[in-house]
């Protein structure tokens, strides 16, 4: 696994050579996923709590697959883990007026999740065992440690849409792939990508964008199979 | 959506989108499908992150929309912060106005006590202890000559014109002092 570092501003090329697997525990600590500062997250809870649905829907979109994966740390029954993931949502938005911004808005939505998990197991009269806890929420890091209780059919469409990506990503223009690796696999800021591929940040911008979308057009059918 | 829009979704996926930005894109007409393409981006990253939970096997968006629109059904559209705000900001005008109408009357220095209530004045008395204290004098809304009305008006205007911009919470207020006024503020 080549893992390409800020400082290697001539590592492009590497890029090319890399494999499109992330690495298990990433070395830079600023996960793509929770973006450089979680600025949108923000402007999203800001939006939630003054009334706007389609504004939380997206949070929702955003997280359900980890928050399922946490709760999946406590409960085996898939239905469970998906009847929590849902409480944990709307536990999430009736509380979000308290949500004051001092945390990421993810830590905050990690530790409804657990105590959810954990009230649960508790009201049913199991004792949910120390798998997770709140404190590890801020150095939650949801890579493959996480028990996966995906059905075997699962396993093999993922492992599917695993390798279409990998496909998809290597059929990337280079300036789009560059770009698009830089940002996924780094987490780097536009800015500094921008700085990195020597070009301006609109740029960037947009060749992120026009990876997404041809991968996604290539992806196809195949993220929409359930 | 088109291509702009999408590419907003896009910089929103990265936290590079500013708020202007991320309005537009909650304001834009077909939400639904702002969903879709927010959630299949969403599933790629997860892929890539090799998140467990991946692609379609979790999709919960539908059920908590329907039981936060059931709740709402039972008590109007209004979030909860949104139904606490509403009852502070009443509170916080009749408080401001209250607050308003015995500065300016201690301040200054109007002696209406010597007016008889029986013409017509309407008084408001200030709160203060009972007894130990000095007198607070009363403050007439009736009765003023025009330029303390002028005088009056134009501390209200500056209270609500003050109170818009430190509050945060637009210049509704302001507004409706100044049409209220209607003396050209």
């Amino acid at each position: 696994m080549t893992v390409v570092h800020k400082q290697q501003s001539g590592s492009v090329a590497e890029l090319q050579e890399a494999s499109f697997r992330p690495p298990m525990k990433p070395e830079t600590d600023n996960t793509a996923s929770q973006g450089t500062d979680g600025q949108t997250d923000l402007q999203l809870v800001r939006k939630a709590r003054h009334g706007d649905r389609s504004a939380f829907d997206l949070l929702v979109l955003k997280y359900q697959s980890r928050v399922a994966s946490i709760i999946s740390r406590y409960v085996y029954d898939s239905q469970e883990v998906l009847d929590l993931t849902q409480e944990a949502f709307i536990k999430a938005y009736r509380a979000i007026e308290r949500f004051r911004g001092d945390s990421a808005f993810y830590t905050w939505l990690y530790r409804i999740a657990v105590n959810t998990a954990k009230n649960y197991l508790e009201s049913r009269g199991r004792r949910p065992q120390a798998v997770a806890d709140v404190a590890d929420a801020e150095s939650f890091d949801d890579g493959g440690h996480l028990r996966d209780i995906a059905s075997p059919e699962r396993h093999l469409q993922r492992d599917q849409l695993r390798e279409a990506l990998d496909l998809a990503i290597r059929q990337l223009p280079e300036e789009l792939r560059s770009a698009f690796l830089l940002r996924e696999y780094e987490g780097l800021s536009y800015d500094d990508i921008a700085n990195i591929l020597e070009c301006p940040i609109g740029t960037v911008r947009s060749r992120i964008f026009r990876a997404r979308d041809s991968i996604d057009r290539q992806l196809g059918s195949l993220l929409e199979m359930d | 959506m088109d291509d702009r829009l999408r590419e907003t979704l896009s910089a929103m996926m990265d936290d590079q989108a500013d708020e202007l930005a991320v309005r537009r894109v909650l304001s834009h007409d077909d939400q639904e499908a702002v969903h879709r393409q927010w959630q299949r981006w969403q599933q790629i990253r997860d892929v890539m992150q090799d998140a467990p939970y991946t692609g379609t096997t979790v999709d919960v968006r539908e059920a908590v929309r329907q039981s936060l629109l059931g709740e709402s059904g039972q008590d109007s559209d209004q979030t909860p912060v949104s139904r606490v705000r509403a009852r502070w900001r009443w509170s916080a005008v009749a408080m401001i106005s209250l607050g308003v109408l015995v500065g300016f009357g201690a301040g200054s220095g109007w002696d209406t006590m010597t007016t008889p209530h029986g013409d017509g004045l309407v008084t408001v008395r200030t709160g203060g202890p009972a007894d130990g204290m000095a007198n607070v004098p009363e403050v007439a809304l009736q009765g003023l000559d025009e330029r303390q009305w002028e005088q009056l008006s134009r501390y209200l205007l500056e209270h609500a014109q003050n109170n818009s911009v430190g509050s945060g919470q637009g210049a509704v207020g302001y507004a409706r002092v100044t049409s209220v006024s209607g003396s050209g503020y």
